[in-house]
């Protein structure tokens, strides 16, 4: 068996299956968990409103430590939608979803996606780096951190490694692009990376939490 | 033709004029891959050179790749190489049959020890060497005895090369390819489903005229025509480095001749020279007449997922396994919340 | 084929590699009148896209001699417009092109009777006398 052979049957198929397990164990057991029953007397009734308002406000940084994390906070946003360009809007990727959704969605010319994708690493390795000399970053950052920036830079470099047919032979290149991404499966659930399926019902829970307590946040 | 004539002397037996050997050399030298320069090297070598004793033994196989040969391209260049071969077996070709086929055969091996070139096409089951055989003798023994005196052997198609459809999976006749029995000898592995005819009577010319197999690559193909892959030499490239796709055969994409790739075409790691020296005398290839390409000429190519499965989306196995996959999570998520919740119940002393 | 001319492949691919040809073929004219020797350019190892090698025909354009051989299938040496730039096309009993080349040069060999086909003929000669 080739390396792109193993890339694309066994590595793919347990990658994937061991993300799914991981993933429905995390959340099914988050929210199987005990919550503390609040004995506070309810300030307001509409808890849901307060809850889909905290989704969209925590979108934005609290006024007042803004001027704090503007930096980490805008290139955190571009790197975010320049990742998801990249997976979502290039013709090949849109393939591999289309394979297992059974539905597909247009993109953009092959040629383009470059920038998004060239830029989200530029981004990435300019972040590790500061959160590798930055005094306060250094103390706050954990291998948790370090290993979840290096496994999505490497998607990154693999992927336009192999677009451009640099480096080792095609087949080589691809195979470490799909390895790559199978790293990636497998450490979502089991990292802090695993907040891309929690973030929506994160916000919500503390909308609705505040919102009972009657505070506006 | 004598066997102790040269090529020279043959063609000028067959009433060939210098002038048109010199035509066919340089034909010949072009089909090579080598310079104008090399011409009259190659002239004066092929004009010496004597007529190799050829055995081609057919195990497993479809018979397509004698077919492609047959029906190849140019009647002059590429039948007059056949001719100066001696082809002192082959089951489709020769006029004999039975034991004197046979006999034919072990009195080549005889006359030409160490000299006689070996051609195979087909795969050889070892699972149970009953399976092929051929007057009552398994291809295993048949290769293993042929090859012992061989210079040097020809895996023609990928069957012969890397054990091909009979080697698909769950290969039910245990086949493999001449390499995987053979090891102390030289192997040019000639793949392709079937393989272009130029590339077969190539590597026969190149023999011809330098007495040695050609430059190889990591699979043992001649580098000459397996060294660029599809996707490299593709006309339909701009399409792709665009993201304009065919989704469907018959699609205004497909219409307009737009890149295969979502279609299943295996172009971009598949390695032959069908992008540029095409098919039926440079008419055309699969792609140019609207099929992705199958990836024939490499190992395994039946088992990469399926013709129609784009590269990218690999073989990720199936929906019950993915489901299975999340009932399983499901049930680990229950169990653990329910043991969570158990400690702390415990912890507390208090109801839920 | 002609059903495959319908197929409305509209790629517009260029190999760049038809301006680069002509400036050999004129550093080749150049070593010629300069009393070296020929050169010979074998047109199908040059990556051209569709239709670069009639426009480079077109571009030498037709000269004063045209040659046609019967050798193992008809063959065409054609001097082009620029003097000493020969067009050969090589083609077997099939009408296949099996060989294309420029040759910058005085007259291209195969125009040229062979050594060995003369020795030959003489054989003829004598024994077609002797009866």
């Amino acid at each position: 068996m080739t390396l792109l052979d193993f890339a694309r049957g066994p590595g793919l198929q347990w990658s994937l299956i061991i993300m799914i397990v991981g993933l429905c164990w995390r959340v099914i057991g988050v929210f199987l968990g005990r919550w503390r029953k609040d004995l506070s007397r309810p300030r307001s009734d509409d808890l849901v409103q307060g809850g889909l308002r905290a989704i969209i406000t925590r979108s934005a940084p609290a006024p007042e430590l803004e001027k704090n994390i503007r930096f980490q906070h805008y290139t955190g946003y571009i790197w975010h939608i320049g990742f998801f360009m990249t997976v979502l809007l290039y013709e090949p990727h849109i393939a591999f979803f289309k394979s297992i959704l059974g539905f597909g969605w247009p993109g953009l010319p092959s040629h383009l996606v470059v920038i998004p994708a060239a830029i989200t690493l530029a981004v990435l390795v300019m972040l590790m780096i500061r959160r590798m000399t930055h005094s306060v970053m250094r103390m706050i950052t954990r291998t948790d951190d370090y290993l979840s920036l290096i496994i999505i830079i490497s998607t990154l470099v693999t992927g336009l490694m192999a677009y451009a047919h640099m480096g080792p032979r095609y087949e080589t290149m691809l195979a470490l692009h799909f390895i790559s991404v199978e790293l990636l499966f497998i450490w979502i659930p089991f990292s802090k990376l695993a907040h891309m399926f929690f973030w929506l019902l994160s916000r919500y829970r503390i909308g609705t939490f505040f919102e009972r307590k009657g505070v506006k946040a | 033709m004598r066997k102790n004539q040269s090529l020279g002397e043959y063609l000028q037996g067959q009433g060939v004029s210098r002038r048109g050997f010199l035509k066919f050399c340089s034909a010949t030298a072009s089909m090579m891959a080598l310079p104008p320069s090399a011409l009259a090297q190659v002239a004066e070598a092929l004009a010496n050179a004597r007529r190799p004793s050829v055995i081609w033994l057919s195990f497993q196989e479809c018979t397509g790749c004698t077919e492609s040969l047959t029906r190849s391209h140019a009647p002059t260049v590429e039948s007059l190489i056949f001719d100066a071969i001696s082809l002192d077996y082959h089951h489709t070709l020769q006029a004999a049959a039975g034991h004197g086929a046979e006999a034919a055969r072990m009195a080549a091996m005889e006359e030409n020890a160490g000299e006689y070139l070996l051609v195979v096409d087909g795969s050889i089951p070892v699972g149970n060497p009953a399976y092929s055989t051929i007057a009552g003798i398994s291809n295993l023994d048949m290769l293993k005895e042929t090859a012992a005196n061989a210079f040097a052997i020809i895996a023609v198609g990928t069957c012969a090369a890397f054990g091909g459809l009979p080697h698909a999976d769950p290969n039910p006749t245990g086949a493999v390819a001449v390499s995987d029995i053979i090891t102390d000898k030289p192997i040019i592995n000639v793949s392709g489903c079937p393989p272009i005819p130029v590339v077969i009577t190539g590597v026969l010319a190149h023999f011809l005229t330098f007495g040695a197999i050609p430059e190889l690559d990591a699979l043992g193909r001649p580098a000459a025509f397996f060294g660029q892959n599809i996707h490299d030499r593709c006309y339909r490239r701009p399409f792709y480095e665009r993201g304009q796709f065919a989704e469907t055969f018959d699609d205004e994409g497909a219409r307009k001749g737009w890149c295969l790739y979502k279609l299943g075409c295996k172009g971009p790691t598949t390695y032959n020279a069908c992008a540029t020296l095409k098919w039926n005398e440079g008419t055309s290839f699969p792609i140019q007449s609207g099929h992705g390409c199958i990836g024939c000429s490499e190992p395994d190519f039946w088992d990469k997922g399926g013709f129609y499965n784009p590269i990218s989306a690999g073989m990720w196995g199936s929906r019950d396994a993915l489901l299975g996959a999340a009932a399983a999570g499901a049930a680990l998520g229950v169990g653990s919340a329910l043991a969570a919740r158990r400690r702390q119940k415990k912890a507390q002393g208090t109801e839920i | 084929m002609s059903s495959l001319d319908t197929i409305p492949v509209t790629a517009e691919v260029a190999s760049g590699n038809v301006k680069p040809l002509l400036h050999e073929v004129r550093h080749a004219l150049k070593r010629l009148a300069n009393g070296e020797d020929g050169t010979v350019i074998d047109l199908q190892s040059i990556p051209l896209a569709p239709g670069e090698e009639a426009r480079i025909e077109e571009l030498l354009g037709k000269g004063e001699v045209r040659a046609e051989l019967d050798a193992l299938g008809p063959s065409v040496v054609q001097e082009t417009s620029y003097p000493g730039v020969w067009l050969v096309t090589h083609s077997n009993t099939e009408q296949v092109v099996v060989g294309r080349f420029i040759e910058v040069t005085h007259m291209p060999e195969l125009l040229k009777s062979q050594q060995a086909d003369i020795e030959h003929a003489i054989s003829r000669l004598e024994h077609e006398l002797e009866s």
